[in-house]
Formats: C-alpha cells, sequence, structure tokens
C-alpha cells in the first residue's frame, strides 16, 4: 500500500502543483507579478522541449532562441496582418517552427557534441540576419507592433490575467505531453540512444529518426512559446532572440538535469525569477536587486560551471541520488 | 557508456563554458549602476514619475548618461522647491535591453508604484514594447528613444525627445541639393539607426533631385570599410551620406582618406561626438553633419535662454559627474523638463490631464532643441532647431 502511494505521490504532486499554478490569478491581482510568472510559464514551454531534445536524446542547440523567433513572428504576422484568429495563428506559428527544425534536423543531427552546437549556433545567427532584413514581415529593427491581446469569446478577463491563464494552460498540457514522451516508448528510445547509439540500433531503433522526431518537437515548443509571446506581449523585436536567450535557455536544462522533466522545469522558473527578484521578494533592497540585475550574466555562468564541476546530471541528478540513498537506507 | 557520456559533458562544458565567458565579458561593460530612485525625502504627496532605462545590456552606454542626468534634474527640481510644491518621487527600472523587460518594468512601474508618467525607453524597440500596457493605463509615456517609428507609428500618449531621422534626412538633403550633389553614396550600420536613416533616406532623395548610386552597410564592431568604400569610389557617387551613431564612423572616415576619395563625407546627428574627431584625426577635417544647436551654443547668441539653458545644464553635468553630458544625457534632460513643465501646468495631477498638458508644450527651451508639441506633432522640433557643422581644425563650426 505504501508503495503504491508512493508511486503515485509525482503525478499527485504535480497535479496538485498544476491546480495551484493555474488558480493563482484568484489570488494574486498585481499584474506585475502575473506578467512575471508569464513570462516564466513561456520559459518553461520551452524548456520542456530542449529537456527533451538535451536531457533524454543528449542533443545540443544553441539556437532554439530563433524557433521561439520563428514562432513569435509567424503568430504576431499573422494576427496583426493578416488577420488570422489567433487559435489557427498559434497553431500555424507551431507548425512553421517545426518545419523549420525538421529542416535543421534532418542535414545536422548526424553531427554531435560540438559540431551540432555550432550547426545550430550558425541557423540562429542565420535567422537573427532574416529577422531583421524580412522587414515586411518582421518590422526589421523597429519590431513588429500592434499584435492584438487574444480575446476568448464570451470570457471576459482582464488582460493580465488571460495571458496568465493562456500561458499556464498551455504550459500544463505541453508538461504532460512532455511526461509522457519521458515515460513512454519515445523517452525510452531516446534514453537509450543517448547511452549508446550502437546499442540503440541493435534494439531496432532508427537513431536518426529519433533525433529528427526529438529536434523537431522541441522546434515545435519554442515556437510555441513564441507565439504565445507575440500575443501577451504584443510586440516582437529581433533583439529578444539573440544568442544569450539560447544560453540562459541551455542553461535552464543544464542545470535542471538530464532524464527529467521537473529538474529543468524548476530551473526555468528559478533562473526567469532571477530576473525579477524584485516580483518574489519585494521587501530586498534596491541596491541587491542591482547588483542581481548587473551579475545576472555571471550568475549565469557560475551556476553552469558549478553544476558541470560538482552536479553534471543537475537538480535531477541530485534529486535522484537522494532518493536512492534513502531508499537504500530504508 | 560511462566514457562516452562523460566526454560529451565535457565537450558541452567547453562550449558552455566560452559562451558563457563571452557573454558576462559583453554584460560586465558597465557593472556600475543601482536602480534606486532619487530625490531628497519627500515631505507629503509626492508626484511619482517612472523610467524604463537600459542600464545593463547592450544599451547600458545609452541608459548611463540618462539616468545620470534625470537623478541630477529631479534633484535640482526638488531643492528649489519641486513643482506646485510637490516634490518628484523618481522611480528607475532596467529594461536590461529588452522589450519584454521593458514591459514589465512599465506594469510595475504603472501599477506597484502608481506613476503619472514614464521617461523612456532607452531604445526603439524597449519603447515599442511598452506601448500596449502604457496604453491600457493611459500613462503619458516621453521616450528618449530615436527611432522614427515611435511617433510615426502614432499613439496619443507617446511622446518623442530625440531628433528624429524624418527632421534630419530632408535638413541633410536640402543641404546636398543647395550644394548641387545630385548623386550619393549611402554607407550605415546595419543596427536600427542606421537601417532607419538609409530607409528615408532613399524615400525623400527624388524629392531633391538626388540619386543614390550605392547602399553599403557594416555591422556594429567592423575595423575596416574599404571594400564598401571601393565600391562607393567606383559609383560615381558626389557625395558619401553616412548614417550611424556608432565608433566606426572614425574608421570609414579614415579608411576614406587612406583610399584617396575626394568627394564629401556627410554624416549625422549620430556624430555629435568627441570621439569622432579624436577617432579620425586629420581624416575628421571638412567632415560635415546636422544636429542641434547644443555642440555650439554660442549659436543661439550668448545671453539669449537657449544659450542659457545649454549651457547650465553642460556645467553642472560635467561638476556632478566629470565630464561633459553626450546627446543622449540632452535627451533626458528634454523629457523630464517637458513632463515637470507640463506639471506646473495641471490643476490636479492624473495621468490624463498630464498627458494634454504635455500636448501643449509650446516652445518649450531644451538641451537638444526648442519643444513645441501638437495633437498631430509629438516630436516637437523643427528644422529650424538644427545647424550644419563642419570639423575644423579639430573643432565644431557651424556652416552658415
Amino acid at each position: 500500500m505504501g508503495g503504491a502511494w508512493r508511486r503515485h505521490l509525482p503525478a499527485i504532486v504535480s497535479a496538485a502543483l498544476a491546480v495551484v499554478v493555474l488558480a493563482l490569478p484568484l489570488a494574486v491581482s498585481d499584474r506585475y507579478l502575473l506578467k512575471v510568472f508569464m513570462f516564466v510559464g513561456l520559459n518553461v514551454i520551452t524548456v520542456a522541449g530542449l529537456a527533451v531534445l538535451f536531457g533524454l536524446a543528449g542533443q545540443v542547440s544553441l539556437g532554439h532562441a530563433a524557433f521561439v523567433g520563428i514562432g513569435a513572428y509567424a503568430c504576431g504576422f499573422l494576427t496583426a496582418r493578416a488577420g488570422w484568429p489567433w487559435p489557427a495563428a498559434v497553431v500555424a506559428a507551431v507548425a512553421i517552427a517545426a518545419a523549420g527544425g525538421l529542416a535543421l534536423a534532418l542535414p545536422t543531427l548526424r553531427l554531435r557534441g560540438h559540431y551540432l552546437g555550432m550547426a545550430t549556433l550558425g541557423f540562429s545567427m542565420i535567422l537573427g540576419i532574416a529577422f531583421v532584413e524580412a522587414k515586411a514581415i518582421t518590422g526589421g529593427n523597429d519590431g513588429l507592433s500592434g499584435i492584438p491581446l487574444p480575446a476568448f469569446g464570451a470570457l471576459d478577463l482582464d488582460p493580465a490575467t488571460a495571458s496568465y491563464l493562456l500561458v499556464w494552460g498551455t504550459a500544463v498540457l505541453v508538461l504532460l505531453l512532455a511526461s509522457g514522451i519521458v515515460r513512454g516508448r519515445p523517452g525510452r528510445a531516446m534514453t537509450a540512444l543517448h547511452g549508446s547509439e550502437m546499442g540503440a540500433q541493435a534494439c531496432g531503433i532508427d537513431p536518426i529518426r529519433v533525433k529528427v522526431t526529438a529536434f523537431t518537437l522541441s522546434a515545435a515548443l519554442a515556437g510555441l512559446s513564441g507565439a504565445l509571446y507575440a500575443l501577451t506581449v504584443g510586440f516582437v523585436s529581433p533583439t529578444s532572440f539573440a544568442l544569450e536567450t539560447s544560453i540562459i535557455l541551455l542553461a535552464m536544462v543544464v542545470l535542471g538535469g538530464t532524464r527529467s522533466l521537473a529538474g529543468p522545469v524548476l530551473a526555468a522558473v528559478l533562473l526567469t525569477l532571477l530576473t525579477y527578484v524584485d516580483a518574489i521578494l519585494p521587501g530586498l533592497s534596491k541596491e541587491a536587486v542591482a547588483f542581481l540585475q548587473d551579475w545576472k550574466g555571471d550568475i549565469y555562468g557560475v551556476v553552469i560551471v558549478a553544476v558541470m564541476l560538482f552536479a553534471p546530471a543537475g537538480i535531477a541528478g541530485v534529486a535522484r541520488t537522494v532518493r536512492t540513498r534513502l531508499g537504500g537506507s530504508s | 557508456m560511462a566514457t562516452t557520456k562523460r566526454t560529451g559533458g565535457r565537450i558541452l562544458g567547453t562550449i558552455i563554458l566560452v559562451l558563457v565567458a563571452a557573454l558576462s565579458i559583453a554584460g560586465c561593460a558597465t557593472p556600475a549602476g543601482d536602480t534606486s530612485g532619487g530625490g531628497a525625502a519627500p515631505p507629503k504627496e509626492p508626484v511619482k514619475i517612472g523610467a524604463v532605462l537600459s542600464l545593463t545590456g547592450s544599451y547600458a552606454g545609452l541608459g548611463a548618461p540618462e539616468k545620470n542626468t534625470l537623478l541630477m534634474e529631479v534633484a535640482a527640481i526638488n531643492a528649489a522647491g519641486g513643482v506646485n510644491g510637490r516634490q518628484i518621487e523618481l522611480f528607475i527600472e532596467d529594461d536590461a535591453t529588452d522589450p519584454a523587460k521593458a514591459q514589465a518594468a512599465a506594469v510595475k512601474l504603472i501599477e506597484q508604484y502608481g506613476v503619472v508618467a514614464l521617461i523612456g525607453a532607452t531604445g526603439t524597440g524597449q519603447t515599442m514594447g511598452m506601448r500596449g500596457d502604457v496604453d491600457r493605463a493611459g500613462v503619458p509615456q516621453v521616450s528618449v528613444a530615436g527611432g522614427t517609428v515611435i511617433t510615426a507609428q502614432f499613439d496619443p500618449l507617446v511622446f518623442q525627445t530625440p531628433w528624429s531621422n524624418s527632421l534630419v534626412v530632408p535638413f541633410t538633403l536640402e543641404r546636398l541639393k543647395k550644394d548641387g550633389v545630385a548623386k550619393i553614396a549611402l554607407i550605415a550600420d546595419s543596427g536600427g539607426f542606421g537601417k532607419d536613416g538609409i530607409d528615408v533616406i532613399k524615400k525623400l532623395a527624388p524629392d531633391y533631385g538626388i540619386t543614390v548610386s550605392s547602399e553599403q552597410l557594416f555591422n556594429a564592431g567592423d575595423t575596416d570599410m574599404t571594400s564598401q568604400l571601393t565600391k562607393i569610389k567606383g559609383s560615381g557617387a558626389q557625395a558619401v551620406v553616412m548614417w550611424t551613431a556608432g565608433k566606426e564612423a572614425a574608421i570609414v572616415a579614415s579608411n576614406m582618406k587612406q583610399l584617396g576619395m575626394t568627394v564629401p563625407l556627410v554624416g549625422s546627428h549620430g556624430n555629435a561626438r568627441r570621439e569622432f574627431i579624436t577617432g579620425a584625426g586629420p581624416a575628421a577635417e571638412g567632415f560635415t553633419f546636422a544636429a542641434g544647436k547644443v555642440l555650439s551654443p554660442d549659436q543661439y547668441g550668448t545671453g539669449s535662454p537657449e544659450y542659457k539653458v545649454a549651457t547650465d545644464f553642460i556645467d553642472r553635468y560635467t561638476k556632478q559627474y566629470g565630464s561633459a553630458p553626450d546627446t543622449f544625457a540632452g535627451h533626458a534632460y528634454d523629457a523630464i523638463h517637458i513632463i515637470a513643465n507640463a506639471l506646473g501646468t495641471v490643476d490636479e495631477v492624473t495621468p490624463s490631464k498630464l498627458r494634454d498638458a504635455i500636448e501643449q508644450t509650446k516652445g518649450f527651451v531644451g538641451v537638444g532643441g526648442t519643444f513645441t508639441f501638437s495633437p498631430t506633432d509629438h516630436n516637437g522640433m523643427k528644422a529650424t532647431d538644427l545647424v550644419t557643422y563642419e570639423v575644423t581644425g579639430g573643432e565644431w563650426t557651424v556652416l552658415k
């Protein structure tokens, strides 16, 4: 009986957390807080995809911000310029980002390690230029503005609450989907591949197919995050999808750890909130906030270095070790 | 199996280490700056004004002088008794040169602090990112960013203090036409300011009977423009028009001299910086550009109000911060004083009354020029506020 309780514990905790997160607007009316938590949700969606790609399939992408950008521009353009209803625009944006991911994955996923990292880096550089140059669609350096806030039919919600619910409602669904992948057959195939490509092949797993699937899926989720960014922020500018964003996203998965969804999600929450530390700790002195802001890049760096040195499997790895030790002693 | 994993981890670790180090160095360019609000302890009911500035990120170099200026000017206004007896309480938020962060900062200033007006942002993208929430809250915004789009994509709530390209370009083209130039070549940085300038020039040049024979771009950080200039040299242009606010302007001037190009180099208000003259040395001689009169306050006539405003600001800033203010400091000066002046005219301080009062600004003498807003013009300056400068003997002299 105790065993069954233990087995269902993660699911129960996750469900309880989802309820708390979705009910938050009932308790919090501060729009700044809602906006900050919404940014957290946007990163959680992207990081869920990266957790599958990096943590499970072991593929490095230094260019995921570019897929976020594709989703944001596609959704922004379709709603603001082409007059599409927002749900259709989101679907189209995800499809375009996934197609971009597929197009990049097919030729490059034969590469490994830092070669793959370099290829994705190059891809994001090319797209960075494209975002500036394709003025007719992206608005160039001036950015794409005038994206209407999503309307929810008869539901008359405050825009901050509506945006928050849209992002976190999607994030919860994405996490459900991702946990299905992590636990299911595709996740096991990816883990096997990460462990030993030849071993996986011997078990009947097609490595290219699995890698391409993982990459396309993560690009689609990044595109989804971007589409929601465009709808909720209402403005898209090329500077938002530069290399720095890709690195921060990768830092979240590295800190979060491999073979886990909870770890990267927790890391995404923590590292996103670091930028907005004043939102969660209102008592913090302005000097402390300014210090954290100034040294943000260095804090990310130190965190990654420390993780690489002392806990290469990240938060998830530490949690697994602790669990094993506890399990072994009882 | 374990070994492969370890190696993979090491490789990834190295990649990330290198990249993070690079980012940290970039981010450390200006580690200074706190986001503390300014002003003396307010006795009662201060007027709250918010500012969203880029104090970190790629525009940190612009945000820092803006912040210095706002702190200094708010302290000065408060020391002089405030506006209608009320002190100004200034809240500065850093947007880290990120439009989403700028938007969050705007929401924070509006919702948590209840500011009645916003200054900023430093950059065009950040300014545009704030718009949705500015519109929803109905709070007036005075931007210190230069993008034409800010007031071209008109919003009744949004004002702008820097020179926009749509003002400086016609002035520059007019001058070229007067000098008998019919064919120009363009060289600009690929960033927002340069591209915006090129677009405006290409749109307006035909109105002045001027054709563009070559269009060349360079990236921020480039150290050699010889190939671009060689193409320009062969294009038969009678003048080279350069649009950039970056330090690369000095390289363009030097390279032109090295290539033996004798056609004149014409710049923009983005080159109104001392670094251009020191950087280009002898190659700066004969360089002309249009800018406000602040570089040479004598232009206003010694003793005129414009002269007093400009020299007073330059003197106080230099005394407090140890170096002369640049044009960005001037934009922030104009923003805070336009708001303070408008505050002085309203009977009750509400965002909507303040907006109306800002729009009523007439003949306000600032550092960047003389501002007169109207329901259709939220940039407020006229071509008569501009003069053409020439670099002679390492100094700016005004061309008549």
